[in-house]
């Protein structure tokens, strides 16, 4: 068959390839919906990746499929193919084509990278603390909590550290990630384009609670967002329960304690509701007993519950704030209610 | 002929089955070209050494080094220095020796080597105790033993080595034909002195 | 010097008379043996801390966890010298007479000979991948034990600590206790056979970097039964999580160092071998790819090797003297791990897949009945990875938190090795265009490579973009990569490999049925496994999670159903090979056609491979050109040992 006709039911075998490839990139719903202005730069980068690798998986794999079905031997032929050795200008072709494609997708990729970290001239400036098995957001009014709360079309400047082992910060519909290494600090810049509330999650292996150390990133109109900001510092200000309620929901506590009082129905420690029985079981009142399995979890042993899952740095929560937490769970966890 | 004769001989008796004579497409010796191989990959190990120091040292931008109260025996550390260039010199002496079927000499050269090399550990040692800090005290202390202690290692299997050259020259092994069983010790002894070298300035002086 | 030939023949005669003594069977290296040395050495590492803790007034001198640590080191040791791995070193260094080699330790006439130390490399060929099958049978195991838990979401079967602990050791044992050493068993086995040499150039070396092998896998496996359970910090093992962990880490941390031992002495043979022991007339350009494949491979675990060492090293030592590489609080960096870990553990990669091209040129050449094409841009492809491989290991980093500017000149370095890559998957499609092509199970297993290692490395292209690995690192996306170039691409070749000299190896056919069979159940689930992972990964799934998101649940089901398919395709394997051993039809000597070397001499070939060197007058791949030769037995060798051949 003449060479030009091979290449041309190569070709067409490419193009149904090519064809089912990209009907599986469009329809398969790869990508959350980017909810953020650096996801939309990455999704750009990742559809150019898309491509690249449909048309080339499409020429390769119809060369291949083309290859066994044609030049397959016949049972009884026992001859040898051709004694052809090589094609310089081929190999050349496909030596430079790859490199510029390459290339190309290197310099994409480093603009992406650049306009990503761009924070803006006042961005809203946001700590971001990792420890087993937790993450706390600390805002620049003093305000800490478990939960990141973000406004939306504003450049958010998260600056992350960690404070035991190296965790991470990921937020899929973000397309932003960045681990959170003790005793240094990362900057990661987030400009939310999307209300609503999205995943927020440890990637990188922190320990036997990796898996449980999630929470979430809401996105609020600014003005909401700033008068969130203002009420829990209010709050922080305010009578003992209410402040306690607040500081128990801003350590998000909820993630893995019960707690009717608070709405909380996390599953992962004990129920916070009935505690007079297990300060009692410890020899202290209650308030001290709630007070030392804040500061000091691994040594108050909830009976069934493992050790070294609850954060241990709790003890370095604001004196007004512990306090607070102490008085709002003792008195709603006495039980009998 | 002889050696020849001596192959038939042995081939008959286990039934013909015998390595067929051996084609070398190199002229460089085996044992030598294995020994610097290793030596490579000896050389890499002492590069993620380096680099651990270089990472706590220039990476972490260390604002003292050493830190505030933490010093090094450097006079001491250069006396040893002149002591294992000195026995690189005379290990040297010891092959050379050799080459030209000089017996004494070989033999007076890897002494005074494997003296040298004991003196250097036991400097090493002596002042490890006299140091006045303990690796687990901070990531200088952790790197400063390290590198030594993983150069003093690699001493310690030098003199191991020149040892068991020193045990078989004395029982009459080597001749200025074969000699390889001398002159392997003696290239990774060159190598641990110029590691040495590198250590001692990476570490003491800059 | 006859005499003293003589004196040792006598030697050699004496001790093969008669019965031997009670005290001969104690002190004759072998397993006998072990049960003395083993728990000598373990004394003298016990000794070693007593002294030690007794001088420096630190109490209780007895301490559990050093003492288990020492065994770590002292215990192999022991072994190793009791089934006589030292034996000849131990008199060469006291300057006893060594006997000469009587061959005595040289090849196997039954099955005991497989397990001692054995100076043949074909015999050692054998062990190797022997051992490491077995290892791979045991980390698809805990594959299958994890992907059970993942199953559901929740918790069902084991808990998190112990989760982390298989999906740990699964991920060890399979890079160091498969993938690397098959490919150092394989090329053991073929490449003295394929460049017309005897053995190894260091055969008694060869023979002590196989049993190191198996001290590294019982110890890594071993880690399940300390207090705390297996190691449980990914194979990575980074600190600061790694520095306080149980006992069960320093198994990770001293197993690599056996594993690494291993690899680092065999990639010295390889490259002393391939350098000086090639047949007259083998130019180096004349070299089949394999030989240049495993030329490229030692380079690379000669020089990148010691830098996981040194990692190990380091946090054995964070752990055992309390020194702070990676802790931050007392001038550490955390990172510093990282870039020495993956100094080494990117050309790892390179390291568990060049041998795999080397076999697939070989493979689908002869099923082509083509030459392959563009050797020596094939050839030179393999040096230009070699190169690129050094400089691309913070693309593993990406996220880590280094300095923001060092990501763009490793993600161009990452970028431009798909390069080489792309020129070898093109020149192997030109190889088989227009061929013959028989379509057995080694042709089946080199064809799925090909396809599923391109899905793999186009994946790595996503990856290598550092915008898109914000979004895709630390997720299921990797996962899919990782194995679509690991099962898909090495695996794929290791049972290639396998097959392809399954008949030179033992002298029997396999069942061609059962392989295609084995080819197809792979091929399918392994798919099925492991594509859906991209998206898990980019929808949001993280990796190394005991738990996940509930609306991952069924597609994690689905994922760990096409496992369980998976593993059990492998028993059609272990049956096939098992079963042909056994039983099969003896096979010719060169069953394939094939113009290279092995394939020229019995299957299984005789104790010293040659009798006369061959001497090489062609190329490898002279297919398609009537009466072209690759190599004459019993040819006329140019002049006297030691003669330096044409260039």
């Amino acid at each position: 068959m003449r060479k030009n006709k091979q290449f041309i039911h190569v070709a067409m075998i490419a193009i149904v390839l090519g064809a089912i490839a990209a009907a599986v990139a469009y329809f398969g719903n790869w990508l959350p919906a980017p909810a953020s202005r650096e996801a939309g730069r990455i999704w750009f980068n990742f559809w150019a990746a898309t491509i690249v690798s449909i048309v080339i998986f499409a020429v390769v794999s119809a060369a291949i499929i083309y290859s066994v079905i044609k030049f397959r031997a016949a049972p009884d032929d026992d001859s040898d193919g051709p004694s052809v050795h090589g094609h310089t200008r081929l190999e050349i072709a496909w030596t430079i084509i790859p490199t510029i494609i390459v290339v190309l997708l290197s310099v994409a990729s480093a603009i992406v990278l650049h306009e990503n970290s761009k924070a803006g001239p006042n961005p809203v400036k946001i700590q971001g603390i990792a420890q087993q098995y937790a993450f706390a957001f600390k805002y620049e009014n003093g305000v800490q909590s478990g939960i990141l709360r973000l406004p939306l079309g504003r450049h958010a400047a998260l600056r992350l550290t960690a404070l035991d082992v190296i965790h991470a910060f990921w937020v899929p519909d973000f397309g932003q990630k960045q681990d959170m290494v003790p005793g240094q600090t990362m900057t990661l810049v987030v400009t939310p384009t999307r209300l609503g509330t999205y995943p927020l999650i440890c990637s990188h292996l922190c320990g036997l609670g990796h898996s449980i150390m999630r929470t979430s990133a809401i996105v609020m109109e600014p003005a909401a967002f700033e008068k969130w900001l203002a009420d829990q510092k209010t709050a922080l200000a305010g009578p003992p329960g209410e402040a306690g309620k607040t500081v128990f929901t801003n350590n998000g506590c909820a993630a893995c304690h019960a707690f009717t009082a608070a709405g909380a129905t996390g599953a992962v420690g004990p129920s916070l509701d009935d505690l007079s029985a297990s300060a009692t079981a410890a020899g202290q009142p209650l308030e001290d007993f709630i007070r030392e399995s804040i500061v000091a979890p691994n040594k108050v042993a909830a009976k069934g519950y493992p050790a070294n899952v609850m954060p241990q740095t709790f003890a370095q929560l604001p004196k007004d704030q512990l306090d607070a937490l102490v008085t709002y769970i003792a008195e709603n966890g006495k039980g009998g209610s | 002929m002889t050696a020849h004769a001596e192959v038939h001989a042995h081939d008959e008796h286990h039934g013909g089955e015998h390595p067929p004579e051996l084609y070398l497409s190199s002229n460089y010796p085996q044992t030598i070209l294995g020994m610097l191989l290793f030596i490579g990959s000896e050389a890499m190990l002492f590069g993620a050494f380096f680099a651990a120091l270089f990472f706590v040292r220039v990476v972490n931008e260390a604002p003292h080094w050493p830190p505030t109260g933490y010093h090094l025996p450097v006079f001491v550390a250069a006396m040893n220095t002149i002591v294992l260039v000195t026995s690189s010199f005379t290990m040297h002496w010891s092959l050379a020796s050799i080459k030209r079927n000089n017996r004494v000499g070989m033999i007076a050269g890897l002494s005074l080597t494997v003296l040298m090399g004991i003196t250097f550990v036991g400097t090493q040692i002596r002042e490890y105790s006299r140091i006045g800090f303990a690796p687990g005290d901070n990531a200088f202390a952790s790197t400063f033993y390290g590198l030594t202690g993983l150069h003093g290692f690699h001493v310690i299997i030098g003199l191991l080595l020149l040892t068991f050259a020193l045990v078989r020259g004395l029982r009459g092994h080597f001749s200025a034909e074969h000699h390889h069983g001398l002159e392997i010790p003696g290239i990774y002894w060159h190598f641990v002195d110029v590691m040495w070298i590198i250590v001692f300035i990476t570490v003491y002086i800059i | 010097m006859v005499a003293a030939h003589a004196e040792h023949h006598d030697v050699h005669h004496a001790s093969a008379q008669g019965p031997r003594s009670p005290l001969g069977w104690i002190l004759a290296a072998g397993y006998i043996r072990c049960l003395w040395t083993i728990p000598m050495m373990f004394g003298v590492g016990v000794g070693i801390m007593a002294l030690v803790r007794w001088l420096e007034g630190w109490g209780p001198i007895w301490n559990g966890s050093i003492v288990t640590t020492l065994s770590l080191i002292t215990i192999p040791l022991g072994f190793l010298g009791g089934i006589g791995a030292f034996d000849f070193w131990g008199r060469y260094c006291f300057g006893q007479p060594t006997e000469v080699d009587d061959h005595k330790s040289h090849g196997a006439k039954d099955w005991r000979g497989y397990f001692r130390v054995n100076t043949d490399h074909k015999v050692i060929g054998v062990q190797y991948v022997g051992t490491t099958i077995i290892f791979f049978m045991i980390g698809g195991l805990l594959a299958m034990i994890f992907r059970a838990e993942l199953a559901q979401p929740g918790t069902q079967i084991v808990d998190t600590q112990t989760f982390n602990g298989l999906i740990s050791v699964h991920a060890a044992l399979m890079i160091f206790l498969f993938i690397v050493p098959v490919f150092a068993g394989l090329g053991n086995y073929v490449i003295p056979l394929m460049i017309g040499a005897p053995d190894m150039a260091f055969p008694k070396l060869n023979a002590l970097s196989f049993w190191l092998l198996p001290m590294a896998g019982i110890m890594m496996v071993s880690s399940f039964l300390v207090p705390g359970g297996a190691f449980a910090t990914g194979w990575t093992s980074y600190p600061p999580l790694a520095d306080h962990q149980p006992l069960g880490q320093v198994f990770f941390n001293m197993g690599v160092q056996w594993a690494g031992a291993s690899s680092i002495m065999t990639a010295l043979n390889f490259l002393v071998t391939i350098i000086t022991m090639r047949a007259p007339g083998m130019t180096f350009w004349r070299m089949p790819l394999l030989v240049w494949a495993n030329f490229t491979t030692s380079l690379l675990v000669v020089f990148a090797t010691p830098f996981i060492a040194g990692a190990q090293f380091f946090v054995a030592f964070d752990r055992v003297m309390h020194t702070h590489f990676f802790d931050p609080a007392h001038g550490g960096y955390p990172l510093g791990y990282q870039h020495i870990f993956w100094f080494y553990s990117h050309p790892a990669v390179y390291i568990m897949i060049l041998p795999g091209f080397g076999i697939i040129s070989e493979i689908l050449s002869v099923m082509s009945r083509k030459p392959i094409f563009g050797y020596r841009l094939m050839a030179m492809s393999l040096m230009g990875i070699l190169v690129l491989g050094f400089s691309v290991w913070a693309h593993h980093m990406f996220v880590a938190g280094m300095a923001g500017w060092l990501r763009v000149p490793m993600m161009l370095t990452t970028m431009l090795i798909a390069v080489p890559t792309g020129i070898k998957v093109f020149s192997w499609i030109a190889t088989i265009w227009n061929g013959k092509i028989t379509l057995n199970t080694p042709m089946l297993m080199s064809l799925g490579f090909l396809s599923m290692f391109l899905l793999g490395g186009l994946s790595g292209i996503y990856l290598g973009n550092v915008a898109i690995d914000i979004h895709a690192a630390e997720t299921y996306f990797v996962v899919a990569h990782l194995h679509y170039v690991l099962f898909g691409g090495s695996v794929f070749t290791i049972y290639a490999g396998i097959y392809y000299w399954f008949p030179k190896m033992t002298g029997r056919m396999y069942s061609e049925r059962l392989g295609k069979i084995h080819f197809w159940l792979t091929f399918v689930a392994f798919n099925l496994t492991f594509f859906p992972m991209h998206w898990l990964g980019l929808q949001g799934m993280p990796r190394r999670v005991a738990d996940y998101a509930p609306e991952y649940g069924n597609w994690n089901l689905f994922i760990s159903i096409s496992s369980f398919a998976l593993g059990a395709s492998t028993l059609v394997f272990l049956y096939n090979m098992i079963n042909s051993w056994v039983r099969g039809p003896k096979a010719p000597g060169n069953p394939w056609r094939a113009l290279t070397l092995e394939w020229l001499v019995t299957s299984p070939p005789p104790l010293f491979n040659f009798e006369q060197i061959p001497t090489v007058v062609g190329h490898p791949y002279e297919y398609g050109v009537k009466g072209a030769q690759h190599a004459i037995l019993n040819g006329p060798t140019t002049g006297t040992p030691a003669k330096v051949g044409a260039h």
